[in-house]
């Protein structure tokens, strides 16, 4: 038991030290800070949380059963498949990919296009968060 | 204030646009016609045009923007009328989101209208594409006008199927230089198939 709460909390530690840059960091802070407004028990964004939120099934916008995993796969540092055109999609690990995670602009316009292909509404601030350190921190 | 905004996105965006997408201005207007079995036909079909294809991409963003999912597909692709159409709802496109903020749709819809099929009269795709769509349609896809249907008709299903391919809209599939604007009949190759021969 207490070795599975020091891994845990190690693994919430290593979670929020992800070296985001400036403009990333700032809209991390932005998400919590809404977050927050929106549950005032949220205590910050958390890696379990944002990996059932990225691997979970839900009857998406095609009417078909499918998650984030469908189109990016589980390893990141691999090539996705987007499974509406056959497209490539380059890895989304920012350790492998150093486009990841970079622009705001470009971080925005796909949560906000995935959660609606997936969920069939936009992410909460939490939801976003949650998934984004869940995905920049997976091994 | 709120004008003068609007005026300044609308002069930014076609000053972007405007320094090398070049435009005939000179297009003709439709030479369609329909025969009472209500088939298309050209008015001039050997002589209107000067080039073959379509005219290339030569916008960076739309490249980027609207070809991030699949190949991006030349404005001359498709006539005006079908890329308002089109960008009036991205958020439901083809039953994925393709949602862009107003000001970035505001310079692709300007890019895409200013080198739409009709003002690229010259080229022969963009030519047979604009006189082969009806007054009374207005198709959102290039797969879905009577030329590129015609052109396409004798393509069997598994050809088309297949995982190498998978739609009838990655044209790069089989038409290896169609990111060039070239979709001529030497340059497809099917996979799994082959030279495409004509018999
Ligand atoms: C239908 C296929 C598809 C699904 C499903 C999908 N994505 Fe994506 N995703 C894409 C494409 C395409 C891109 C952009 C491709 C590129 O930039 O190379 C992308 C890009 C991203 C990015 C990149 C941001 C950056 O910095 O470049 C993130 C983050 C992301 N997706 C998260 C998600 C999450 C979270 C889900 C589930 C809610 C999800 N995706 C589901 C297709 C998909
Ligand atoms: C989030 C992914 C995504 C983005 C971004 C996207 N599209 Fe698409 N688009 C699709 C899908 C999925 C299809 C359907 C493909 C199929 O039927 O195989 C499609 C189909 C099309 C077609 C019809 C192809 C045919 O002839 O059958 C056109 C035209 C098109 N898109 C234009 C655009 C333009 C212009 C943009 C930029 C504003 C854009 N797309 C951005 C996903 C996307
Ligand atoms: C499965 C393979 C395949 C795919 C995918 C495909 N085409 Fe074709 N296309 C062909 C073949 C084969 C022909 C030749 C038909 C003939 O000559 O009888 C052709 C002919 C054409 C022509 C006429 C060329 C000419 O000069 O006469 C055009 C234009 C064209 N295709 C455009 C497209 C576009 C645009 C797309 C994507 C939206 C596309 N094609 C997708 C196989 C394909």
């Amino acid at each position: 038991m207490k070795k599975l709460l020091i891994s845990l909390t190690l693994l919430i530690s290593i979670a929020e030290a992800y070296d985001f840059n400036p403009q990333m960091q700032k809209y991390m802070n932005d998400l919590k800070t809404e977050a927050k407004k929106a549950n005032p028990e949220f205590k910050g964004f958390d890696y379990s949380r944002g990996e059932k939120i990225f691997t979970s099934k839900h009857v998406g916008k095609r009417g078909k059963l499918i998650s984030c995993v469908t189109c990016h796969t589980s390893d990141f540092s691999k090539n996705g498949e987007n499974i509406s055109t056959g497209k490539v999609i380059d890895p989304l690990s920012p350790t492998t990919n150093a486009d990841r995670f970079v622009k705001v602009k470009d971080v925005k316009k796909w949560l906000r296009r995935n959660f609606k292909d997936v969920y069939v509404r936009e992410g909460s601030a939490q939801e976003k968060g949650d998934v984004v350190i869940y995905i920049v921190n997976k091994k | 204030m709120k004008t003068l905004l609007i005026i300044a996105i609308v002069l930014t965006g076609s000053l972007m646009a405007s320094p090398n997408e070049h435009r005939d201005d000179n297009y003709r207007s439709s030479s369609y016609y329909e025969n009472e079995r209500g088939e298309y036909r050209d008015r001039d079909d050997r002589k209107g045009y000067s080039k073959v294809g379509v005219a290339p991409i030569r916008n960076a963003f739309y490249k980027i923007e609207c070809g991030s999912c699949h190949f991006a597909y030349q404005p001359g692709l498709l006539p005006e009328k079908s890329w308002v159409k089109l960008m009036s709802n991205l958020e439901n496109h083809f039953q994925t989101d393709a949602s862009l903020e107003a000001e970035e749709n505001k310079r692709i819809l300007n890019y895409l209208v200013y080198n739409s099929a009709e003002k690229f009269r010259d080229y022969k795709i963009s030519r047979k594409i604009d006189d082969s769509i009806r007054r009374d349609e207005t198709p959102i896809a290039v797969s879905d006008t009577r030329y590129f249907k015609k052109e396409h008709r004798k393509l069997r299903r598994d050809m088309v199927e297949q995982k190498e391919v998978k739609s009838i809209a990655n044209c790069m599939a089989c038409h290896k230089t169609a990111d060039k604007g070239s979709y001529e009949e030497r340059y497809i190759n099917i996979p799994n198939y082959g030279k495409y021969e004509n018999d």
